[in-house]
């Protein structure tokens, strides 16, 4: 047989290092790191490094694919052309250097987001990084010294904002928190858990020591991703891309609610809105003049076309423009909303999508059989009269319901836990979620982070003024329930008003409750704000805060499983457990009902567990389970006789398997540690 | 045209006569004015060389105003002079009606009033300088003016052809006239004489001329610089009419005379350049088709783009599908997405529950540590949202995430995601389902004084025979732990072996380079009197001499011996042994089952290693001529010819009866230091320096079935039980481990291992801790030697 000659197989061929790399690609070491980065090739380890041990390593077909890439002829035609306009300028021929320059070739970097992500959920699992470089750069300032551009800014900003605008839309908005590094905010999008990173609204400090042209390589990429990922996401809610932002609200920065506005108006009311909006235009020049020119030119053709289908769909015969506008004009002088959204239902089926008309008719009709339903509890919700208690949502939704005025007086706490949401199936976390707030108004300080608190108060189903420009409410509106403030003193205050820290806001989103509004009032330090993303029983640890919280939600869970009941007809059994301890509980202060609602917890989780432990025929591991707290308490040679036992045990294992036990145990014995550590300072703590 | 090139070469003769006349006081600035026109100054020249400069300013005045020069006596040439003149004149004014700009005669005015004031500039600047500024038009005249405006007023718009000649009466100097009102006299002539006032009719005298004639006075002005009342005639005031109505002063100027295109596209008879066209004009042109060429060539190929291409929609639908996802890239390698990063836990928050803060002792310790060990992130709290700060390391981490993204190899590992170690574990039985097993420490043998090397007890289970360093073999009742007997053999022994034939009651014990065969006293007499006759008939069959030392041919030598022990026992002092000398010290030994044959081992007795001694016939045999590596064990299969032979890395199996090497384990550790058979005799553990017990399934493989490790010192000893599934491994870090070694008759079972118990009583004596291990014959209990000089008996509960 022939000896195989060295390096012709296996690792040395496979895999080249990045100095190979690059004389195979005649480029520069930036050339090729910006390849890279809009190609998202990443260095690989081989598992034997046949060039040495301390070098960089890529496949070499991720070398084939860099080679073939049309980007890359696409840069050598640009530096090319660059170098035109150099020698055009050197020679002083400003003409054609002007010429030149205006005519530079552009490139675009469609193609490299199809590749990488050949499905839409592939990007939505890589979209952590782009959402939080993006709004990042949202804030960042336009600075020459490092050479970021003013439209990147401005496109990133954008983007935030649309992207920011489709979650509050589509009440896709699950966790948010605050951290000291910024808000983390996490919404779900088609089953996927997408997180991101906002920085505090404060000026952020451009350190030295970062190469912000690879950031600003990043977000080219991000940015087209993004855009395309915005396209879909409008376009699978039936809206149009890219929304027109009004310039008017964006500088009073605002920022979402410049967009939300556009949304509202091209959205499920498309069709009813933009006639409106033409007649407003016409009738009163100086309200509506200054808002958006160029959304109404847009609107303006849209609703041409709205009316030609209207006409085609209803056989009526042709109305005129003036007509029509005069019909709006009038539904627009009604009561704001409330037509609005009737005339919304009315014209539900007629929705035009500007991307492409008529393409996806399920997916419209879809959208209608969900839009009305929204629609129903939308006018429920916004129904002035019924909307100007604290219980707003509760109440809301018992004024609707029969049953509802024979509720006892304890499940009015419950209720007012649940919040909006009450009527929503308990184990429906989306729609939970979409409606938690849903009947609360809030209004919010000029000294709390506005974008962050509209996101997530919208997105939860609540509608928010502010203080400042473009707010839809003066602060002293009836309808407010909730007034967010951040300041030491309240000077005035409503009566008919809770006064909450933003906290508040975030703790009730995360819990998918009403916190108890005392405990975050103005000037008042507020209880501590724990993190959505630890769980409880994987962490081993929750805080005291976090119990209370718990009890609070097992409560609102309570409630909306006996509203289901009742709606339901039938026996009302969950409600009837519950009552018993609600009974007695009404009649506590808000602690010791905390504590009780957490004993409750407690029970029912035990009994949930014997449960499915009876179920699974599981007990002897339930008793193992129980087992060894007992068995540690005993005298010295009974632990040498554990430790005999452990040691034996440790003997029939293999190898592998022992060190996999070991490290387990160790990693166990140092979470237990934490925790223990943990319990012992808040026990030191309370004392 | 022909006008400036005259007036050019009127300037050359103007310098020309300059520099002539200069000595005889001659005005340059006249001069220069008068070279405007040649024929003029030429007729000038002659007029001043004809006066002189003794002709009176007023005189000269006076004559100029009639029109003509005074020349009554003259040469001819003067008169050609004068003719010339004339028609210069007439000349100038054809050419002021042609140009319109009509008021030649002020400008001549004006110029000569300059030329009055400023004789020196005009001489400075020449000639030429002068016409240039007179040849270029208004724009220079209306600068003049506006000075003129300054100067005292000196209107004289009387006939150009007048005032032409004139000669300069007053020479003010540059200052104001002003100067000169209180004075007598108004500047000076040009001899420098005082020029004296007449001054100016008072208004008395006025009155009366007014009176005289109207018309007159009111034609009348004053020149107060020269002093003298000018009387303007009426065409001079109709031309003064004219301009102030904003019309040319002259009556005749036509300001909109047709104008004459003289350069036409029409051809003419006579061109007006005679050039021949040139040849250019009728070939094309080179470079404009390269040009052409150009760009048609960039057109054709879309270098050239003439409309705008609609740009593409900076988004659109790209993804239409179903959500699928691929797993391959393009490239077809497998796409390994980057990890995400940690989600925050309650420490980051702004506002974290107090346990999460750090105290002020561990702040201070994090104060203390390397920069590197400090730890990255301090929960901190604030009290209210709005005093938290910004986060200074937010683009620093973003960056490194981005670093990370592109710099970082990535790979898919595989990783065991346990929720519960316990899975690890190997289900086994419980130790309490399989009992019985020793485990309890019942007796302690002491009475040795050195480490226990060996021990071995009786087929009955009633004796217990150990062998220790300090020499001795002790020999002691198991249930009671009384020694009853005690044999010293001078030297340490290695290895004790009770014949396992129940008709005697005889021991073996190696010591040194002796091998002894002890009658042990415990049986009944049949049994004694067996012993005493196969020692005799061993002692006999080997023909030995009594001499003390092995002869020469002879392997070993068979030798009473009559040491005999001590002992409370009942047969004290009734026997005497047999010892077997040896050339090589001895190391262990070991009996056939039958109790007949006998093996022992000298390591380092290189081809003699291995000795097979028969007691009936007194015999002993070399079976190997040479041994591979030095032996260490060896051991009789209970049942088969097979006889193993464990060398310090592998263990031989030897068929006897075909004489042939059957098997050869490996046991693939270090030296091998104890072996131990099944009482099948199909399995075999192996205990070696390493810490490692090898099971090895004789049937099954030549590699052990399983290799345990999990003493911390040498294996020392390892034992069967001969009727309960158990087995044991002594080892120097003085413990004993108990197994359950259940060996199932059904081929297809692996033997089932499983520890049951470790027994600790021993003490670690010069890193020796317990050295051998052995079980009751009948009972599930175990010996252990310790190298504490103790023996112990444990036993199940």
């Amino acid at each position: 047989m022939l000896k195989k000659k060295k390096g012709t197989s296996g690792n040395a061929v496979q895999y080249v290092t990045r100095n190979q790399a690059l004389k195979k690609l005649q480029l520069k070491l930036s050339e090729f790191r910006r390849l890279c980065i809009l190609k998202g090739i990443h260095p690989r380890e081989p598992k034997k490094k046949p060039q040495g041990q301390n070098k960089t390593y890529y496949h070499v077909k991720d070398i084939a694919y860099l080679l073939h890439e049309p980007l890359l002829k696409k840069a050598r035609e640009l530096y090319a052309y660059e170098k035109k306009v150099r020698r055009a300028r050197a020679k002083k021929n400003r003409d054609l250097a002007a010429r030149l320059a205006a005519r530079k070739p552009s490139y675009r970097l469609d193609h490299l987001v199809r590749e990488r992500y050949p499905s839409f959920v592939d990007a939505l699992r890589d979209l952590d990084d782009p959402l939080t470089l993006v709004h990042l750069f949202a804030v960042l300032p336009a600075e020459k010294a490092h050479g970021i551009p003013a439209p990147a800014v401005q496109l990133a900003r954008r983007l935030a904002l649309e992207w920011q605008a489709w979650v509050v839309r589509s009440h896709a908005l699950r966790k948010a928190f605050i951290s000291v590094k910024g808000y983390y905010f996490q919404a779900e999008v088609q089953g996927q858990a997408v997180t991101w990173l906002v920085p505090h609204a404060t000026s952020q400090v451009l350190p030295p020591d970062v190469d912000y042209k690879v950031m600003l390589t990043f977000l080219e990429f991000y940015s087209t991703l993004l855009q395309f990922v915005n396209y879909k996401l409008y376009h699978s809610l039936g809206l149009r891309y890219p929304p027109v932002l009004d310039p008017k609200l964006e500088q009073a920065a605002v920022g979402l609610e410049a967009l939300m506005q556009d949304l509202a108006s091209s959205g499920s009311g498309a069709a009813a809105a933009a006639p409106r909006q033409l007649a407003a235009a016409a009738a009163e020049d100086a309200e509506e003049g200054g808002v958006n020119p160029a959304a109404q030119q847009r609107l303006g053709s849209l609703a041409d076309k709205v009316r030609e289908l209207e006409e085609e769909i209803r056989g009526e015969r042709p109305r005129g423009a003036a007509a029509a506008a005069a019909d709006a004009q009038q539904a627009g002088s009604e009561d704001g909303s409330a037509s609005e959204e009737e005339e919304a239902a009315e014209e539900e089926g007629f929705e035009i999508d500007s991307g492409d008309e008529g393409e996806d008719t399920e997916e419209e009709e879809e959208e209608a059989d969900s839009g009305s339903d929204e629609e129903e509890e939308q006018a429920a919700a916004d129904d002035p009269e019924d909307a100007d208690l604290a219980a707003a949502g509760a109440a809301a939704g018992e004024a609707s319901d029969d049953e509802g005025e024979q509720a006892e007086e304890e499940e009015e706490d419950g209720q007012q836990l649940a919040g909006g949401a009450a009527d929503v199936d308990a184990d429906d976390d989306a729609g939970v979620c979409a409606s938690l707030f849903k009947g609360l108004v809030f209004f919010l300080g000029r000294e709390v982070p506005r974008e962050q608190l509209l996101l997530i108060i919208r997105a939860f189903g609540g509608e928010a003024g502010w203080d400042g420009e473009g707010s839809p409410l003066a602060e002293g509106d009836e309808r407010i329930t909730h007034q967010v403030v951040d300041r030491p003193t309240q000077g005035h205050r409503f009566l008919s008003r809770e006064y909450v820290q933003p906290q508040w806001v975030f703790d009730s989103a995360n819990f998918r409750v009403l916190a108890r509004p005392p405990l975050y009032a103005p000037g008042k330090a507020p209880p501590p704000h724990l993190s959505p993303f630890v769980r409880g029983e994987e962490e081993g640890y929750v805080p005291e805060y976090g119990r209370q919280l718990a009890a609070l939600q097992e409560a609102a869970r309570a409630a909306r499983k006996r509203r289901a009941a009742a709606a339901r007809g039938g026996d009302v059994f969950v409600g009837e457990e519950e009552e018993g301890g609600e009974g007695g509980a009404a009649a506590l202060t808000a602690e010791e009902e905390a504590e009780a609602a957490e004993a409750r917890y407690a029970a029912e989780l035990a009994k949930e567990l014997k449960k499915s432990g009876a179920a699974a025929g599981e007990e002897s591991e339930e008793e193992e389970a129980a087992a060894p707290a007992p068995k540690k308490r005993r005298v010295s040679g009974e632990d040498e006789l554990q430790m005999d036992e452990q040691q034996m045990k440790d003997i029939m294992m293999t190898r592998k398997a022992r060190k996999m036990y070991q490290g387990l145990q160790k990693s166990r014995a140092a979470k237990q540690a934490r925790v223990a550590a943990l319990e012992q300072r808040a026990a030191a703590l309370k004392q | 045209m022909s006008g400036k090139r005259s007036a050019r070469g009127g300037a050359k003769q103007a310098e020309l006569l300059a520099a002539q006349q200069a000595p005889e006081g001659l005005d340059d600035a006249e001069l220069a004015l008068s070279s405007d026109e040649e024929y003029e100054s030429g007729e000038e020249d002659s007029e001043l060389g004809l006066s002189g400069s003794g002709s009176d300013a007023e005189d000269s005045e006076e004559e100029e105003e009639n029109g003509r020069p005074r020349s009554s006596g003259v040469d001819r040439e003067i008169e050609n002079a004068a003719l010339a003149y004339m028609a210069a004149v007439q000349k100038r004014q054809q050419r002021g009606q042609a140009s319109g700009s009509g008021s030649d005669s002020e400008e001549e005015d004006e110029r000569e009033s300059d030329a009055d004031e400023e004789p020196a500039a005009a001489a400075r600047g020449g000639g030429g300088g002068e016409l240039a500024a007179g040849s270029e038009g208004r724009d220079e005249e209306e600068g003049e003016e506006d000075e003129d405006e300054e100067r005292p007023q000196h209107d004289d718009p009387a006939s150009d052809s007048s005032e032409d000649e004139r000669a300069p009466r007053n020479t003010v100097g540059q200052v104001p006239l002003e100067w000169y009102q209180d004075e007598e006299h108004i500047g000076y002539d040009v001899e420098g004489h005082k020029l004296e006032k007449r001054g100016r009719r008072d208004r008395l005298e006025r009155h009366i001329s007014k009176q005289d004639s109207l018309a007159k006075e009111m034609r009348t002005v004053y020149d107060e610089y020269n002093d003298e009342e000018i009387e303007l005639s009426k065409e001079e005031m109709r031309m003064i009419q004219r301009i102030r109505q904003g019309q040319f002063p002259h009556v005749e100027v036509n300001p909109f005379e047709p104008e004459v295109d003289w350069f036409t596209r029409d051809v003419e008879v006579m061109p007006l350049s005679a050039a021949p066209e040139p040849k250019r004009r009728f070939i094309p042109s080179k470079w404009e088709e390269k040009k052409v060429v150009k760009l048609v060539r960039a057109l054709r190929k879309g270098w050239i783009k003439r409309e705008q291409e609609p740009e593409k929609p900076a988004a659109y639908l790209l993804w239409e599908d179903d959500g699928r996802t691929a797993d391959k890239t393009a490239t077809g390698l497998t796409y390994i997405p980057a990890p995400k990063l940690k989600l925050p836990g309650h420490e980051e928050s702004y506002n974290p529950p107090a346990e999460y803060l750090p105290t002020e002792e561990e702040k201070n310790a994090a104060q203390l540590l390397d920069e590197e060990e400090r730890p990255q992130f301090v929960p901190t709290a604030y009290d209210s949202l709005r005093r938290v700060p910004a986060y200074a390391s937010f683009i620093k981490e973003r960056f490194e995430r981005c670093l990370d993204l592109y710099l970082c190899p990535r790979t898919r590992r595989k990783r065991l995601i346990i929720e519960d170690p316990e899975v690890l574990v190997p289900k086994l039985p419980k130790p309490k389902d399989l009992q019985p097993f020793p485990v309890s420490l019942a007796v302690r043998y002491s009475g040795h004084i050195k480490a226990v090397r060996s021990l071995s007890p009786d087929p009955t289970g009633q004796w217990l025979l150990s062998g220790s360093d300090d020499g001795s073999v002790r020999l002691w009742e198991v249930r009671t732990g009384r020694c009853m007997r005690t044999w010293q053999l001078e030297e340490p022994v290695a290895c004790v072996a009770w014949c396992p034939s129940s008709q005697l009651s005889l021991a073996a014990a190696a010591c040194g380079k002796r091998l002894f065969l002890l009658p042990t006293g415990t049986g009944n007499e049949e049994q004694e009197a067996a012993t005493e006759a196969a020692l005799q008939q061993a002692l006999a069959a080997s023909g030995s001499s009594g001499s003390g030392s092995i002869e020469e041919g002879q392997l070993v030598s068979w030798q009473r011996w009559q040491g005999g022990g001590s002992g409370s026992g009942s047969g004290s002092g009734s026997s005497d042994g047999v010892v077997v000398l040896h050339r090589f010290p001895l190391k262990y030994v070991t009996w056939h089952g039958r109790g007949d044959y006998f093996a022992t081992v000298a390591p380092t007795g290189n081809t003699q290693a291995v000795l097979v001694h028969q007691l009936s016939k007194g015999a002993s045999q070399n079976p190997f001529r040479k041994n591979r590596g030095r032996v260490v064990r060896v051991l009789f299969h209970p049942a088969k010819p097979f006889f193993f032979v464990a060398t310090q890395q592998n263990v031989r199996v030897y068929n006897l009866a075909k004489q042939a090497l059957a098997r050869k384990l490996v046991a693939g550790s270090g030296v091998i230091t104890s072996m131990a058979l099944h009482p099948s005799g199909d399995h075999l553990i192996v205990g070696s320096e390493d810490k490692r017990l090898c099971w090895f399934d004789l049937d099954l493989s030549t590699k052990p079935y399983r290799s345990l490790r999990y003493h911390q010192y040498a294996v020392r000893g390892t034992a069967f039980h001969r009727s309960y599934p158990l087995f044991a491994s002594a080892s120097d870090d003085a413990t004993v481990h108990i197994f359950h070694g259940m060996v199932y008759s059904d081929l297809m079972t692996n033997p089932l291992i499983v520890p049951v118990k470790i027994l600790r009583g021993h003490e670690m004596v010069d890193f020796q801790g317990c050295l051998d291990v052995a079980f009751h014959p009948t009972q599930p209990w175990a010996f252990t030697a310790g190298a504490d000089a103790s023996i112990n008996l444990y036993v199940n509960p």
